[in-house]
């Protein structure tokens, strides 16, 4: 007759261990079950562990038979893969050319690392579920082999009323002096005779209903102890009083526990409609300033870090605008590399003519700040499926690059990165630089003339599956982009990012504005942008750099030839004329329909 | 140099730890396909000439026929393998105790593998009684190479390198899901099977996906937290 002690509802609110320390090897996924539900958990080379739901978002193949490259898992199936920490989706192969919904976005669990084993719960609430149960187990433990048993928790646990009678004398000195089932899911015996007791805490975790794993830990040995012979004493002992339950339980019969299945949260789910408040930087977020280092002449480098929720999943290309505390905004490209996700690295170079923003980094900004940025925006987004990459970075432009070609690298893809400075003292990230090895070359000192002959001779005539990305100041980009084309790279293999755009705007215009969902027509007059127009009116859309360099704002044109003006869409883009931004474009002739 | 034929079926376990073995060795060789399933060559004639058991794999180099996949490891790993590491015949301790794990590996195959016979290819065989047996199997196997990793071995014979052993035992363990068969409750087995696929040379087949690639040697590992 088995006590029925164990209690699903508070078992769903505390916290169990799932896996010793030790199960999880660099670049492995180990394969857990906890009340129902299937965990994948891995732990990545920066020593985090992840304790995932073991499906992949797409098609709900288990991620325990993923790969994981020590920064991200990549589901075995179709290759997406989720980054360290965020459990974000950062890439799809089958959409090379795209950035990844942030709503594809794995279900984590809060994990703790404790006495040598991982531990986590069903609990999944934002907030951190009470882990004071987990106090007091600080001092040295002996991680047994955990025991994996097809019975019930009540069932083991009745067991060990008699654990004397399963662990042999002969197999290690003492004798079980006492049992206490401390809560329906911990037993604790006592071993062995003052002047030298040890303890064993039994964790049973509640596999599911007919499933339960026994995990235990010995404290209190002594330095002469053989640990091996204790290992071997327990690891017979539990076996043998696994066979004894699983005996008793053969008849045994129980309802299967499911696993609850719950929305994903609100933060992840809810996105952003044309219509909602909540315009320009949107995702606000609230970080603090970690370091501020010298990386180059007038270059520093910014590290923030989260603050009270997890930062965001970036992509390779992405970057974030900083609100600064004198209330303006600014872009800056992120610089991590894949599964770098416990902080954002930003590169900020002191601009000559700085209206504040810049300027203000260099001279105000302190480590201990708190700053608001946005959520990671990708508008220059990496494929990984191109035979050769060539990134192409002039100056402060390396940002969005050097994440790029961590990525790359990290996923052992072919790149090379050109990086064109005036001086080796202009070389900024050179710690990133060095460890991306033989990939980077620099050139230093060329004049224009030299820049656009060593580019012709570096991109070399156009192959199939090649692709180009460039960043750095305008002048060198359209150097670039020339160079490109005259040597046959079609429009669709070269991507480029600005900083900011240069072309002087033409506000002079006035036309007129249909907007086909919305069901307005609006008027644009003179000397106003269309974006301020649309905002005043009360469609609400997102923007960013509101200089036609980022490509926030974009929105699709139904019928009318827009006046570009902006420096993010490619040539061939702009004469398909089915998109413009709003914050620089306008109609070429009197009106213009718009798909919003 | 006579050529070496190995009459090979891309879905069965025993022939591809031939084709396991001899990508490792970088051995070339031939390969007859057989229409194992649904059309059962291996009860034709000609191949019942061949191999009167009418089992596969089949391997022949020269006037020798090998007919069963331990046997095969023996002879390659005898013949090709130069450092003598895989089948070390002068060493006797090891060699006993790779038997033992052959002999294993026939019990994996009457079991973990009639599972997957069942539910793959509709084979009339008591599949519960199987999944049962591998059940057993595998957790003497966990137990085995959990205390291996407390020794710093990475093998299923104790040693610095693996041996035909691993081989033998790798294919129907990785394949076991297909015939119900879970390994969530062997972490132990689950990281020897990625040290396994970690080899120089190995090759996947449909249902054993290859690993990632391994920490490299020059990251400094990072603390587990483990405390003994």
């Amino acid at each position: 007759m088995t006590s029925t002690f164990f209690d699903l509802k508070a078992a769903r609110q505390q916290w169990h261990p799932v896996a010793s320390s030790d199960d999880l090897v660099p670049r492995h996924v180990y394969h857990a079950k906890l009340l129902g539900r299937e965990l994948a958990i891995w732990r990545a080379d920066d020593g985090f562990v992840n304790v995932w739901e073991n499906r992949c978002l797409h098609r709900g193949v288990r991620l325990s038979i993923g790969v994981n490259d020590g920064r991200e898992l990549m589901c075995q199936y179709h290759g997406w893969r989720y980054a360290n920490r965020t459990a974000g989706c950062t890439y799809i192969p089958a959409h090379p050319a795209d950035s990844p919904a942030r709503t594809i976005c794995n279900q984590t669990y809060p994990v703790i690392e404790k006495q040598g084993l991982i531990w986590t719960t069903d609990e999944r609430t934002l907030i951190q579920p009470d882990s004071s149960a987990l106090h007091g187990f600080d001092h040295q433990q002996l991680v047994l082999r955990p025991i994996p048993v097809n019975a019930s928790v009540d069932g083991i646990a009745d067991q060990f009323k008699h654990y004397s009678e399963f662990l042999l004398p002969s197999e290690v000195a003492g004798r079980v002096a006492g049992t206490d089932r401390l809560h329906h899911c911990h037993v604790q015996l006592r071993i062995g005779e003052h002047p030298q007791p040890v303890t064993l805490n039994v964790w049973l975790q509640p596999v599911d209903s007919l499933h339960t794993v026994i995990r235990g830990t010995v404290s209190g040995l002594s330095a002469v102890s053989n640990v091996m012979d204790h290992l071997r004493a327990h690891n017979n002992a539990m076996q043998r009083l696994r066979d004894s339950a699983e005996d008793l339980a053969a008849d045994e019969h129980s309802e299967p526990w499911e696993a609850l299945i719950s929305p994903v949260s609100q933060t992840i789910s809810h996105l952003p409609e044309l219509t909602v408040k909540s315009a320009g930087v949107s995702g606000a977020l609230r970080v603090e300033v970690e370091e501020i280092k010298h990386t180059a002449v007038d270059v520093k480098s910014i590290t923030l870090k989260a603050i009270d929720t997890p930062l965001p999943t970036f992509q390779p290309g992405a970057h974030i605008d900083i609100q600064l505390p004198n209330a303006l905004i600014r872009q800056y490209s992120l610089t991590n590399g894949p599964g770098e996700t416990d902080r954002y690295v930003i590169g900020v170079k002191r601009e000559e003519n700085s209206t504040g923003g810049s300027a203000f980094i260099h001279d105000s900004l302190k480590a201990g700040d708190v700053v608001i940025v946005s959520a990671p925006r990708n508008n220059f987004p990496l494929r990984r499926d191109a035979l050769r990459t060539v990134l192409i970075a002039g100056g402060i432009g390396v940002t969005p690059l050097l994440s790029m070609a961590r990525a790359l690298q990290a996923m052992s893809l072919p790149v090379e990165l050109h990086y064109f400075v005036q001086s080796q003292e202009h070389r900024a990230f050179s710690n990133v630089l060095d460890e991306l090895g033989d990939i980077v070359s620099t050139c230093t000192g060329l004049n224009p003339t030299q820049t656009g002959d060593r580019i012709a001779e570096l991109l070399g005539d156009y192959k199939a599956a090649q692709h180009v990305y460039i960043c750095g100041p305008a002048p060198m980009l359209n150097a670039a982009r020339q160079v490109a084309a005259t040597q046959q790279w079609p429009d669709d293999a070269v991507h480029f990012e600005y900083f900011k755009n240069t072309l002087t705007i033409d506000h002079g215009k006035a036309f007129s504005v249909s907007l086909a969902r919305s069901g307005l027509t609006l008027e644009v007059p003179s000397g106003d942008t269309l974006l301020s127009v649309l905002r005043q009116n009360g469609v609400e859309l997102p923007s960013s750099c509101e200089q036609g360099a980022c490509g926030t704002c974009r929105v699709d044109v139904i019928d009318g030839v827009p006046l570009h003006q902006d420096v993010h869409l490619s040539e061939d883009e702009k004469k398909r004329g089915d998109c413009l931004m709003t914050c620089v474009s306008r109609a070429l002739g009197d009106s213009l329909t718009l798909d919003i | 140099m006579t050529t070496i034929t190995l009459y090979d079926y891309e879905l069965s376990g025993n022939c591809y730890k031939a084709r396991l073995f001899m990508s490792m060795l970088g051995v070339e060789y031939e390969r007859h396909d057989m229409n194992f399933y649904p059309g059962r060559e291996f009860e034709s004639d000609w191949f019942l000439e061949l191999n009167p058991i009418g089992t596969l794999p089949v391997l022949t180099d020269g006037t020798l026929t090998l007919k069963d996949s331990a046997a095969i490891l023996v002879y390659l790993a005898g013949r090709f393998d130069n450092r003598s590491t895989w089948y070390p015949v002068d060493q006797p301790e090891t060699l006993a105790q790779i038997t033992q794990w052959l002999a294993f590996a026939d019990g994996l195959t009457a079991s973990a593998s009639a599972a997957r016979l069942v539910e793959g290819f509709f084979y009339n065989l008591d599949a519960a009684a199987a999944r049962k047996r591998a059940h057993r199997l595998f957790r003497i196997l966990d137990e085995h190479l959990w205390f291996a990793e407390r020794d710093h071995q990475s093998w299923l014979v104790p040693g610095d390198e693996p041996t035909i052993a691993d081989i033998a035992c790798f294919p129907y363990v990785a394949l076991s899901e297909e015939g119900s068969i879970s390994r969530q409750s062997y972490p132990a087995i689950r990281r020897w099977l990625d040290r396994v696929k970690r080899l120089p040379g190995f090759i996947a087949m449909p249902g054993v996906f290859p690993a990632g690639p391994a920490l490299p040697d020059n990251t400094v590992e990072h603390n587990t937290g483990s405390s003994v």
